[in-house]
């Protein structure tokens, strides 16, 4: 399928108008601009650029700063679908800074809380250390030697200053134990760091604390200190998380308007973007960009109701002499359903503008390679579970649209698998239901004698298959290499070009007669007439290109070599080089289809294997080898399939027409990436 | 019998070069020193290996927390890439390692030596100091807990670090400094690093004494400029901090560049007929002695980046991928660090470009 067809819009409008009618392009959102550096024309370079109202870079910095501020609380700002230029925000950019400042110093302040709370997690830590260092039974309680940072106090306060001690401590890294209650008088155990003792201690002489040595009673308790350090732990970690609540709500509170701050920002962006497309005299405006022709009406009607009627608007067919820069933009046009084989055209690269977009081809061949090398019924079921699921993870996500594709060509090859699966009997290794065609188990494992209905008998009838598939494959590329270069209209390319028609008329010629002795048991060679004009008449032909490139160059620069026998040496070296690429090169592509089969034939084994090895085994055994030997497979022979037959597309298919050196057609539009 | 280089480092080559393309781009770093608060500096790093520091901040708010993760995960790389080498190598490794280790030593003592000699009464720094083992069982509680350098060298006792710690106690305690015993741990790290890098194989050894000889070179440039313009050491006093080994810098260099005449005619030659790309960087002008070492420490740096770029374009099945690893790795800590730290205290993007 050819690239859709494009327009280049020349356009002039007035200066006052110029911000609605980028507003009106943003709108639209089809079209394409061309630099103003290509602008050549004598009365445009003396056109100066369109200076934005406010610095693109302050506009561009603040919207990702609002971008940080909403992702760090989890928000992910998203344009709406249409947007009311109407009623588009003037921003202004220092009130807004001064905002996000004022809330982020508050956000800093809640910070600043959590790292004294978690100070105090780690001091709680910290005395649990020392602790398991020094002890933690109560019964063999002491006051801990020099050499340990904890201090240990043991003592005694009035009943009735128990929950104000509780109140002065419940903030600090400080155990405080209740031992015993005895009339008026509780009996505690205050264990904190020596470094706090001054403030434990000043706290515990407001409670009226009295430091005593414990009765041999109250040492019997067999209390442990380290049980209470968790649980003060998880309190101070529950204030944690509520700062943490504390600090996102700030920004949530603030999401609302900072959302719609952002999408100003962006439509601001966009249109400043636009605006660097523009050149300006005094008071007009004068801009340049593809449009896919099929939306030109639409853009006219759009700019000139922007600009009240008041613009010059120029339309240029590709090719023309008044269009401005050489390279026209490509878009393509694919259904939707062929998106995942887009995706693998685009990775390869772009089609030139007018030549072949070969998405729609690139889809059987691929997966009928893929199923030739992956043919399992309920293997493909495996895959088209998988890609479903990829594909529902990955839907929603924009920064991850290419693996939402993936997913769907996961689908598209376990769907292939599954077609094959029941063309060639196999159904997760086995062979539950008669193949369709034939029995590529048997063949494979030797035991196909009574398959005398089916044409193919053996390996070599199945590598067969795939030597006529890649012939198959090698002319379309041919083919459409010479409808590129006649839309082109490079006559001499079509005939010598290597990919050209004496190319095709050797490589066709090469097949017969390769064929001819494979079917006289590799001993006859057609007639000598017959190869001389199969292959030896093109190769001849072929010798004139150098020769007329050189002629036709020397016309243009009227410069020609005086000894032209000179340059015969080099004529017929670069013949031949050309010749022995042609060969070879022609063989190999089809040769390295083969590897298909080779594929196809390992994948079989591998079952095989897996079989055997299960059946010398019963029970639950045998199941679990099959299980983990299809899960094997499933892995492994999933993408060697899938990136062999990328291969296969890549080198043998589109190096045969398909340059990839086009520029996608990229629009400035609301959804655009900055 | 004995491993061939290929089965030896096949699969180390193939996976740490997998993971040096995901170290952090320059641009990301740009990126982040550009935020203007550390809680949008954390965002940006959500795509990355570093995403589980996000969730340490907001959880905690405390940078200094983060830091420590960052050394445990630094540690834990080190670790990672051990199980993967034969035991040569492995033990390269480990020494290596040992430089973390001494780091943290090094603050414990520090929390001893604050208390107790100097008796100043920090109580945060005791919660961000690794307790973990690293490579020798050290008690790094009962070491800040110490009431004298005897305690924690017998603390230490069965680790090499008992006999510097007793050679060096006394003059600590003299000069209430423990800058010489400081000197003496990282004398012992590249000590026991070249003792390590002795035990490889020829080819092995030769590529890892030519980058540590590179280290030991930005080591000893660092050491000169601090030593001469923020403590004013005389010549022999710096000359005796000397790690040597140097590939460019001898001692007769740092003596050059602690008198400041000239660049030095070693550090020349090397540019001239090995690094001749630098040879620009060689002719800037620089005024003032500090400018000129920072020049040469600039230099250094760039002679490193070379040889790492050597190694990561040659021959691959030796141990210089495994050092290109840890250098780049260290690298990208550092600027984490630093980018952080410059979000924490308020800094400018042009302040930490400077």
């Amino acid at each position: 399928m050819p690239t859709i067809p494009m327009t280049q819009l020349f356009a002039i409008v007035l200066e006052k108008d110029s911000r609605r009618v980028t507003e009106a392009i943003l709108r639209e959102g089809i079209m394409h601009f061309i630099s103003t550096t290509e602008f050549n024309a004598e009365g445009m370079k003396n056109l100066s650029t369109v200076q934005p109202e406010t610095s693109l870079g302050q506009v561009s910095d603040l919207r990702k700063r609002i971008e940080g501020f909403l992702h760090s609380a989890d928000i992910v700002p998203k344009m709406p679908r249409e947007y009311d230029f109407n009623n588009h925000i003037r921003i202004d950019i220092k009130k807004e800074s001064e905002l996000l400042d004022k809330i982020e110093a508050k956000r800093e302040g809640i910070r600043d809380k959590q790292r004294v709370l978690n100070q105090k997690i780690l001091e709680l830590e910290d005395i649990r250390r020392q602790l398991q260092i020094y002890g933690s039974g109560l019964s063999g309680i002491a006051i801990p030697s020099q050499q340990s940072r904890l201090s240990i106090k043991t003592g005694q306060l009035p009943a009735s200053n128990i929950n104000q001690l509780d109140d002065s401590l419940k903030e600090k890294p400080v155990l405080n134990i209740k031992l015993r209650q005895e009339n008026d008088v509780a009996h505690n155990i205050i264990v904190s760091m020596k470094r706090d003792s001054g403030d434990v201690d000043k706290l515990l002489s407001e409670a009226g604390w009295r430091e005593l040595e414990l009765s041999k009673e109250l040492k019997s308790d067999e209390k442990k200190l380290l049980e209470e350090i968790p649980a003060k732990i998880e309190r101070l970690t529950n204030d944690q998380k509520q700062l943490q609540a504390q600090a996102n709500n700030v920004v949530k509170e603030e999401a609302g308007n900072f959302k719609e701050i952002w999408v100003s920002l962006r439509v601001n962006e966009l249109c400043y973007k636009i605006q660097t497309n523009f050149k300006s005299s005094s008071r007009t405006v004068v801009f340049a960009g593809w449009v896919p022709l099929s939306k030109k009406d639409k853009l006219s009607k759009g700019i000139i109701k922007a600009s009240n009627g008041y613009c010059y608007l120029e339309w240029h067919e590709p090719g023309s002499v008044e269009t401005i820069g050489d390279e026209i933009p490509v878009q393509l046009n694919n259904p939707k359903i062929l998106a995942p084989f887009q995706m693998l055209v685009s990775n390869f690269g772009i089609p030139k503008y007018g030549t072949i977009d070969p998405t729609v081809f690139v889809m059987p061949i691929y997966l009928i390679m893929f199923g030739l090398m992956f043919s399992d019924f309920g293997q493909g079921v495996i895959l088209v579970i998988v890609g479903l699921l990829g594909a529902s993870i990955f839907k929603r996500n924009e920064e991850r649209k290419n693996f939402y594709q993936l997913s769907w060509l996961v689908i598209w090859c376990g769907m292939s698998a599954m077609l094959f699966g029941v063309l060639f009997g196999s159904y997760f290794g086995s062979d539950l239901i008669k193949p369709l065609w034939f029995d590529f188990h048997s063949i494979v494992s030797g035991h196909n004698q009574n398959a005398s209905n089916s044409v193919i008998h053996s390996i070599y009838d199945i590598l067969l298959i795939t030597v006529y598939f890649g012939i198959s494959v090698i002319y379309l590329g041919l083919v459409f290499n010479w409808i590129n270069i006649i839309r082109a209209g490079k006559w001499m390319e079509l005939f010598f070009d290597k990919g050209g028609i004496f190319g095709g008329w050797i490589y066709g010629g090469g097949i017969y007669i390769a064929y001819y002795l494979v079917s006289h048991d590799y001993k006859e060679f057609p007639d000598g007439r017959i190869i001389f004009m199969l292959s030896g008449l093109p190769a001849i032909l072929l010798f004139i290109r150098e020769p007329y490139r050189y002629f036709k160059q020397s016309k243009a620069t009227a410069q020609y070599n005086n000894n032209f026998l000179l340059l015969l040496p080099s004529f017929l070296m670069q013949w031949i080089v050309e010749l022995l690429e042609i060969f070879s090169g022609y063989l190999s592509n089809t040769l390295s289809f083969m590897r298909v089969a080779g594929i196809g034939i390992a994948h079989v084994c591998l079952m095989i294997s897996f079989f055997t090895l299960a059946a010398m085994t019963s029970g639950l055994y045998s199941i679990l080898i099959l299980i983990i030997g299809n899960l094997l497979v499933i892995v492994l022979e999933g993408l060697t399939a899938g990136i062999q037959a990328l291969r296969l597309s890549y080198y043998e298919f589109f190096t045969k027409f398909f340059h990839g050196t086009g520029k996608l057609h990229t629009p400035i539009s609301l959804n655009s990436k900055l | 019998m004995k491993i061939s280089a290929l089965s030896k480092y096949a699969f180390i080559n193939a996976k740490l070069r997998a993971r040096i393309s995901k170290i952090l781009p320059d641009d990301l770093l740009q990126q982040i020193a550009k935020t203007s608060s550390l809680d949008e500096a954390f965002v940006l790093l959500r795509e990355t290996n570093f995403a589980d520091l996000e969730k340490t901040y907001s959880g905690t708010g405390d940078l200094k927390q983060v830091e420590l993760e960052l050394l445990k995960k630094q540690i834990e790389f080190y670790r990672d890439v051990r199980q993967y080498l034969d035991p040569s190598a492995g033990q390269l490794v480990d020494s290596l390692l040992i430089k973390y280790e001494i780091d943290n030593l090094k603050n414990a003592i520090r929390v001893y030596f604050n208390r107790n000699i100097h008796k100043s009464t920090d109580k945060t720094i005791v919660h961000y100091i690794l307790y973990e083992t690293i490579i020798q069982k050290i008690p790094v509680d009962l070491i800040i807990n110490a009431e004298s350098f005897d305690e924690i060298a017998g603390h230490c006792a069965g680790t090499p670090y008992s006999r510097i710690i007793d050679q060096y106690s006394q003059d600590v305690e003299t000069n209430s400094s423990l800058f010489r015993m400081e000197i003496a741990f990282d004398h012992f790290y590249y000590q026991n690093l070249i003792s390590s890098i002795n035990k490889l194989d020829p080819k092995d050894c030769n590529i890892t004494q030519r980058l540590i000889s590179v280290e030991i070179d930005l080591k000893n440039i660092s050491w000169v400029i601090r030593l001469k313009d923020f403590y004013d050491l005389t010549l022999k006093e710096v000359l005796a901090a000397v790690i040597p080994g140097g590939l460019n810098l001898n001692k007769a260099a740092v003596e050059e560049l602690y008198n400041a005449e000239n660049f030095p005619v070693a550090l020349q030659t090397s540019i001239k007929y090995q690094y001749p790309t630098l040879s620009s960087l060689m002719s800037s002008q620089t005024s003032g002695s500090t400018s000129r070492l920072l020049l040469i420490h600039q230099i250094l740096e760039e002679i490193r980046k070379e040889e790492t770029q050597k190694i990561l374009a040659g021959y691959p099945f030796n141990i210089g991928i495994v050092l290109v690893y840890f250098i780049l790795k260290d690298e990208e800590f550092r600027k984490i660090r630093k980018v952080l730290n410059a979000k924490h205290y308020g800094r400018t993007e042009e302040r930490l470009k400077a």
